[in-house]
């Protein structure tokens, strides 16, 4: 046979496809729900991180049932969302929607003391790319009790620090109500304080782009939770 | 006003060769001298300007979870992301093939001084890097593709032309040690003018 | 040309005197993205290897039947399977790697060493001494790649393999680590360095 043909080129082309092509989808629907629990026990870890529990790697997801007692889905008006599974919600897909529109998940974690902690997704853009995180709140809603930063893949030592305790753990004890007005938490320059007198932690230097994208992330992400954590402050304050 | 800051972002914040080294083997095997440096560049601008629409199109309408949408509702479940690797690389490959014939047969004086560094492209990481980014970063629309596709492109073609310029200086005028000469020293010359690159690091238009 | 050459020099001339990033100046791109740690550096190296000695024995066994026009593209497409396996299989079994190597798992595809491999070797030679040529070029490769990383982990963050090395002491006596070396252009400098010993000492690889 002429293996320069045209038609041998044509067969051997499509035979050649027909086979890696099949052979990758066989990969793929093999490995695709090990590949789903990875991802899924990735996210757990980081939600758990915010609020100080990491476990080993093979428990992450029985602690998580364990710590997470209940999880579920608001609209910007506080109202809850029924049928709407919170660790499905895709955070950053959300917030290209206007603020009024989004679906905000709400992880509720119940520690071995028998407090209960609020944890609201965080989504926002770095100097390279995306970044995102978590963050946990006391039950009145009145001070932020830890809090986790990760992302893709901003630059080592600089904006990369933020996935640091040493700056995720400056937001301990920090007040998003002031005076009953709703102020997240910013992000300022070392030795600075932001002009309308809420609280804030320092910026990692060096890296001013990636801590502003942290700062515009608190704002973005957590002003639609208004309604909901003013209400949850109501709830749980008056005791 | 979106596409033009990524656009000047993408030639030299997200330069592929100062911060990204994609592209390096024909970035060190073809800075020798200016201009065929600059004829590859040129090249390597015109294929990412086109491969990363091209691709984008097709992530969102044949290959991304849900794209198949269009051709019936039964399609909705539909996840062929693991192709896509496959399927980049295979447009990538074609386009070059294809745009080689079409210049041949449209523009021989371009084929001359272009013709030749066509063929090296399929294999150019910087053109499936640039893909691999789009797919990555989840750009929207074709025209935020073809900012950052043709914005990497000018800044692939900045860097091979500016290091060969030093190049030939460092070839005619200094006295480097003979271990370093050649590669070597190209790799400390791009290293320099990466760290110099980064002070355009947080430009915003 | 290589139908002479026995299979030890096939597997052992890459480690140095014909190494694939030193030498032959391939599969750079990767080799300075991926350096800043060592285990990543590592699970890179080992996909390479991997990759490479695979499409090495298919297409040395396929060489015969390829139509010789459409050549490139069905070693693309062999590779490209290849690296889509190994690209699933990480995200598997060794998720935080996957996460770490990100795209640069998937430009293993455009690595110039596989395709200068499959061209220069496969395509004139039996299965074995491709498989050899594959391992030997892949260890060469990593060899690069783990010696970058050392340093660059070393200086750049005092930890090798995520242990600290370097003692608190010498912290506590002033020293810094070296930010520098974490910056991508470093891992450049480290190369140029070694190509400088290496060619130090093979003076026949020094240009002009």
């Amino acid at each position: 046979m002429n293996k320069e043909s045209k038609s041998y080129t044509l067969l051997y082309t499509m035979a050649l496809v027909m086979i890696v092509g099949s052979a990758l989808a066989y990969t793929a629907i093999t490995l695709k729900d090990r590949q789903q629990a990875n991802i899924d026990a990735d996210k757990m870890r980081q939600i758990l991180a915010s609020v100080r529990i990491t476990p080993a790697a093979d428990s992450i997801v029985e602690s998580y049932r364990h710590y997470i007692t209940d999880s579920y889905v608001v609209d910007a008006s506080g109202n809850r969302l029924e049928g709407d599974n919170a660790f499905d919600v895709n955070v950053g897909a959300q917030m290209r929607l206007p603020g009024g529109e989004r679906e905000l998940p709400v992880y509720v974690c119940t520690l071995a003391d028998g407090s209960e902690k609020y944890i609201l997704p965080l989504y926002g853009s770095g100097l390279w790319g995306p970044i995102w995180g978590y963050v946990s709140l006391d039950s009145d809603a009145a001070v932020v009790y830890d809090a986790y930063f990760a992302h893709q893949g901003e630059t080592p030592g600089l904006g990369a620090e933020i996935q640091k305790p040493a700056f995720s753990s400056q937001f301990v004890g920090k007040r998003i109500f002031l005076d009953d007005r709703f102020m997240p938490v910013t992000v300022v320059k070392a030795g600075r304080a932001p002009s309308d007198g809420r609280d804030y932690v320092d910026a990692v230097s060096g890296a001013t782009i990636t801590s502003k994208g942290v700062a515009d992330m608190l704002d973005n992400c957590l002003l639609p939770y208004r309604a909901f954590l003013e209400n949850l402050s109501r709830q749980n304050q008056t005791h | 006003m979106e596409n033009l800051n990524l656009f000047i972002r993408s030639i030299f914040i997200d330069n592929m060769i100062f911060a990204y080294f994609l592209g390096m083997c024909s970035f060190i095997a073809v800075s020798k001298n200016v201009a065929t440096a600059f004829g590859l560049g040129v090249a390597v601008t015109f294929m990412l300007a086109i491969t990363v629409p091209a691709n984008y199109l097709i992530t969102t309408y044949v290959l991304g979870p849900g794209a198949l949408v269009w051709a019936g509702p039964e399609f909705a479940d539909v996840d062929l992301s693991f192709l896509s690797l496959i399927v980049f690389i295979a447009v990538i490959a074609s386009l070059t093939q294809l745009v080689e014939m079409v210049v041949e047969k449209y523009s021989p004086s371009l084929y001359a001084s272009l013709g030749i560094f066509l063929p090296l492209i399929a294999v150019n990481c910087a053109i499936l890097g640039g893909s691999l980014f789009m797919q990555q970063r989840g750009f929207d629309s074709v025209a935020t593709s073809f900012c950052a596709g043709s914005g990497w492109g000018i800044g692939w073609l900045l860097a091979i032309t500016a290091v060969a310029a030093v190049r030939e200086r460092v070839a005619a005028y200094s006295n480097v040690p003979a271990p370093l000469r050649g590669v070597g020293i190209t790799f400390i010359i791009t290293a320099l003018m990466g760290i110099a690159f980064m002070s355009f690091l947080g430009i915003k238009i | 040309m290589a139908e002479k050459i026995s299979n030890r020099k096939v597997f052992f001339n890459p480690f140095s005197k014909d190494n694939p990033v030193l030498v032959q100046i391939l599969g750079i791109c990767s080799v300075l993205a991926v350096t800043v740690k060592l285990a990543p550096a590592l699970a890179m190296g080992l996909s390479v290897i991997a990759v490479l000695a695979f499409s090495n024995v298919i297409i040395s066994i396929l060489r015969k039947t390829i139509p010789t026009n459409i050549r490139i593209i069905v070693q693309l497409v062999v590779v490209a399977g290849l690296v889509v396996i190994v690209s699933q299989l990480l995200q598997a079994y060794a998720y935080d790697v996957s996460k770490q190597l990100s795209v640069f798992i998937s430009l293993i595809i455009t690595n110039c060493i596989l395709m200068g491999r499959l061209e220069a070797f496969a395509m004139a030679n039996r299965p074995w001494p491709s498989f050899l040529d594959g391992v030997g070029n892949g260890i060469g490769y990593t060899i690069i790649l783990v010696s970058v990383a050392f340093f660059r982990e070393l200086l750049g963050s005092g930890t090798l393999f995520g242990f600290r090395v370097v003692p608190q002491a010498l912290y506590d006596a002033g020293y810094v680590d070296n930010g520098l070396m974490i910056l991508p252009p470093m891992a450049l400098v480290v190369v140029a360095c070694i190509i400088w010993v290496q060619r130090s000492f093979n003076k026949d690889l020094q240009e002009k």
